[in-house]
């Protein structure tokens, strides 16, 4: 597919994240980040591929801060914004607070939408403007209704997640992110838990996101034809480490064995 | 869910219906060994355990006797406080040590402790209105009060918790059959005796020929009032443990013999006087011995007060005033004149003849009584089970929390409470505070009025227990729920108050509704501590009548329309929670709410 008017050709190609020397393990010793390093760029589209248990989710939870990690730092503009800690360190205040405003700055959908069922659309949309942002009520609604509109769910804003369906819900999940207005979106497998027909609708969202607002993201996803679609860059993970990293073209041309394996019929 | 006072409710509920004594009579010479709390172990040892002095047995024990002691109707309208809601709360003032007769006389009035349902003639409701108190004591220290000019307000306990009372400064005087000892006189300082009794022997009326003395009963079977004087008198008289049969009222005895159980029944004279000698198959052998005197008890050191007291007593008992109430009550006899106390004009006997039957019942009274008290016992639910629920959130929130500075106390806390029947909660707290209070050096501030008290230990009770279920509510929702809050920049406080609160709270409404509906039930054990909540006034107007099943029934159908009602208010709002439309969230950031429960 055609990319004509990338918003990622920006010429500047401000560089937003970067990660350095991440390495994580878990409390039984086992490790399952093994030294990442990464840089994205603003309006890069950072595609992460790889078997089950490569550690993707794991990279995506510690950029946000919802892992704790050993080793490394993690840099957004360029300044320090978290940094590994020997296991079983207890977050002081301080560290704990960063965390919060980390997040704040870094959107996160789930694979399991995670939206909040006592809640309608609207509301799980406005939480975050409300209370994490402390917007006015009106100007946390006027938040919500448009990442609904961007999502194309305006209508549904009054119905409760359980009354949407799977796709519908995680497009709620998106609004939801969006309306922080974070300057990086983490997208972990969005459509691993939807039934196959609701997925496209689901990337047409992310694609909207990608080709009309420059959203600078990283997504984690099975899917060859999207990421080959939406990718500036496709990391190919294994055990803990980045194996393979490069252009869509590049990677999928690569001759590494895991990368063979996988492609292969 | 712990159902502490059900066996004792049970008992309660299979007693006689004639019995206007529910409780047994309170201290009896023989329990007469010594301070107060090993009176009460003493005498329920005595009656549960046998020669067991298993201490932790005697408690649970003592509090169950103590339960069985029925809770009546306070005497509100002697107080002249009658207006408005039952006087259901008792004050607790304490001055220094010896000043209390300037205060008493500061204030004018006189706050004495008094069990009501210790029945006729000592002190009872009254049965043409419930709201008085009538009986022999009462009129006494109205007597007593007139002379020290103040008056007299008579403070419902149990008998029990009558010294502890005094001693805590919810009264200035106990003054209800109380066995004047010289052990007792170690912990209080005693009046001049005001009445002088003797143990009298009961058979039935065939066998008066046959059964002249208790020497006649040898290798019989004799009836008596729990842990009563005639209990040692029988051990010394050789009677064998088998062969004396305790009755946890003072009519039971009686009825048991007329029933040809026993062959004999022994008590003070006083008490076979008035129940003995209403069964026209009874007779009661004239003369009496093993002879004690009743007094009254103040905190040691008031010297003033004593002195005031004595002055008085002393004064009624050589004009005839004493002698003339007695009369009046039929308990006088000769043997007061040892006391000093001289035979008064001749009285018309008190008549108390309504008191035998529903007949001739005024009912509007006596609904209008137990609805106030059901009011009482919704106060109470509606005050504890909201602090339940909010305390057993914190406890909960604390037995979470990775600092196992917060966690253990917590846990400690909630396996204690669970573990501990309600009831000896409920009597423990009433009794230690005051001296918790003293102790840690807050004075008096913890001398709380009984309703307090029994708010706080329904609650704290109740804590634990929602406690556990918080702690189910907030596993059961999804560890993603969590995350995505943190992952929208919210703080760990956010995330439990806008999210995970909320839903654990739909989950765990209807255990908690349960809850609500078992505490109002509960309820009713704070009656041992003297608050008038609906069981105490049904089990107090039906004593004063003899008609304890039928108001145990009337209890009962109240408490089941509040349960009812209580239970359809619930299943209201779980229908509404799970009605689809407007969310339950806050909607201004900062709202000190969690949003668990629907704005509209």
């Amino acid at each position: 597919m055609s990319q004509p008017t990338r918003a990622s050709t920006d010429p500047q190609h401000e560089l937003l994240l970067e990660v350095e020397g991440l390495r994580k393990r878990w409390p039984d010793g086992r490790l399952v980040l093994d030294g990442i390093d990464l840089t994205v760029s603003r309006a890069d589209v950072v595609v992460i591929l790889g078997p089950n248990g490569s550690g993707k989710s794991t990279l995506l939870r510690c950029l946000n801060g919802l892992e704790d990690y050993q080793e490394g730092r993690l840099r957004l503009r360029g300044v320090e914004v978290s940094r590994g800690h020997p296991a079983g360190h207890v977050a002081t205040r301080s560290e704990q607070a960063a965390l919060v405003a980390l997040r704040q700055r870094v959107g996160m959908v789930f694979q399991q939408l995670h939206l909040f069922p006592h809640l309608d659309a609207l509301h799980n949309v406005m939480l975050g403007p409300l209370h994490v942002q402390r917007r006015t009520r009106a100007a946390a609604r006027e938040v919500a209704v448009a990442a609904l509109r961007k999502v194309g769910l305006e209508a549904e804003a009054g119905q409760l997640p359980g009354e949407l369906s799977g796709g519908q819900q995680q497009r709620v999940a998106i609004a939801r992110a969006l309306a922080m207005s974070p300057e990086i979106l983490l997208f972990d497998e969005p459509t691993s838990a939807l039934d196959p027909l609701l997925v496209r609708e689901v990337f047409k969202v992310i694609r909207r996101l990608v080709y009309e607002d420059a959203m600078t993201m990283l997504l984690i996803t099975h899917d060859l034809d999207f990421a080959r679609d939406v990718a500036d860059r496709i990391l190919w993970m294994d055990a803990g480490r980045i194996v393979v990293s490069g252009t869509p073209e590049e990677v999928f041309r690569s001759a590494h064995p895991l990368v063979k394996r996988f492609l292969e019929p | 869910m712990r159902r502490p006072g059900q066996p004792t409710r049970a008992r309660a509920s299979r007693r006689s219906p004639g019995s206007a004594r529910l409780r047994s009579r309170p201290w009896h010479p023989a329990r007469g060994r010594g301070r107060l709390p090993a009176d009460t172990l003493r005498r329920v040892k005595r009656r549960r355990l046998g020669s067991s002095r298993a201490l932790a047995s005697g408690i649970v024990a003592s509090v169950l006797v103590a339960f069985l002691g029925a809770r009546a109707a306070p005497p509100d309208v002697a107080s002249g406080e009658s207006a408005g809601l039952p006087p259901i709360v008792d004050r607790a003032p304490l001055a220094p040590p010896g000043t209390s007769l300037r205060r008493i006389q500061d204030e004018g009035v006189l706050r004495w402790g008094v069990d009501p349902a210790g029945g006729a003639p000592f002190a009872m409701p009254d049965p043409s209105d419930p709201r008085r108190l009538v009986g022999f004591e009462i009129e006494l220290v109205e007597r007593l009060c007139e002379h020290l000019g103040v008056r007299s307000e008579p403070v419902p306990a149990d008998w029990l918790a009558l010294i502890d009372n005094m001693k805590a400064g919810r009264t200035d005087l106990a003054l209800n059959g109380i066995e004047a000892s010289a052990e007792r006189a170690r912990v209080v300082d005693f009046t001049a005796p005001y009445y002088r009794y003797g143990e009298q022997l009961t058979v039935r009326a065939a066998d008066r020929e046959r059964y002249r003395s208790l020497d006649d009963l040898r290798g019989r079977r004799i009836s008596v009032l729990n842990g009563s004087a005639a209990v040692e008198v029988l051990q010394r008289a050789g009677f064998r443990e088998s062969e004396i049969v305790q009755y946890d009222d003072s009519l039971a005895p009686y009825v048991e013999l007329a029933n040809g159980r026993v062959d004999g029944s022994l008590a003070e004279s006083i008490i076979a006087g008035y129940y003995a000698a209403s069964m026209p198959e009874l007779y009661s052998i004239p003369r009496t011995f093993a002879p004690g005197e009743y007094a009254g008890a103040v905190r040691k050191g008031e010297h003033e007060l004593l002195a005031a007291l004595d002055a008085a007593l002393a004064r009624m008992k050589a004009d005839g005033e004493l002698g003339r109430i007695y009369q009046r009550w039929g308990i006088w006899s000769a043997e007061q004149e040892q006391l000093g106390i001289v035979r008064g004009p001749d009285a018309e006997k008190v008549a108390l003849a309504s008191a035998a039957s529903t007949s001739g019942l005024a009912w509007g009274p006596v609904l209008r009584e137990l609805a106030v008290a059901t009011g009482a016992t919704v106060l109470l639910t509606a005050i504890a089970m909201p602090l339940a629920i909010v305390a057993g959130l914190g406890l909960a929130l604390m037995d979470r929390s990775r600092r196992s500075a917060l966690a253990w106390p917590a846990r400690l806390y909630i396996q204690g409470v669970r573990g501990t029947p309600l009831l000896v909660q409920i009597f423990l707290v009433y009794y230690t505070l005051p001296v918790l209070g003293k102790t840690i050096g807050f004075g008096d501030a913890l001398v709380w009025p009984a309703f307090a008290v029994g708010i706080l230990c329904l609650a704290g009770n109740y804590a634990a227990y929602e406690a556990e279920i918080h702690r189910a509510g907030l596993e059961a929702v999804p560890k993603g729920q969590r995350e995505a809050a943190l992952a929208l920049g919210m703080t760990s406080r956010q995330s439990l108050r806008l999210i995970e609160l909320p839903q654990s709270f739909r989950i765990i409404l209807p255990p908690i509704l349960n809850d609500l509906v078992a505490m109002i039930k509960d309820t009713s054990l704070v009656y041992v501590i003297g608050v008038r909540e609906l069981t105490a006034v049904a089990l107090g107007l039906g004593k004063a009548r003899l008609i304890v099943p039928q108001m145990l029934v009337v209890a009962a159908v109240f408490y089941l329309v509040v349960s009812v009602l209580a239970d359809a208010l619930g299943r209201r709002l779980e229908a509404r929670l799970r009605r689809r439309g407007t969310p339950s969230v806050p909607l201004e950031p900062g709202h000190p709410h969690s949003g668990a429960l629907p704005a509209q």
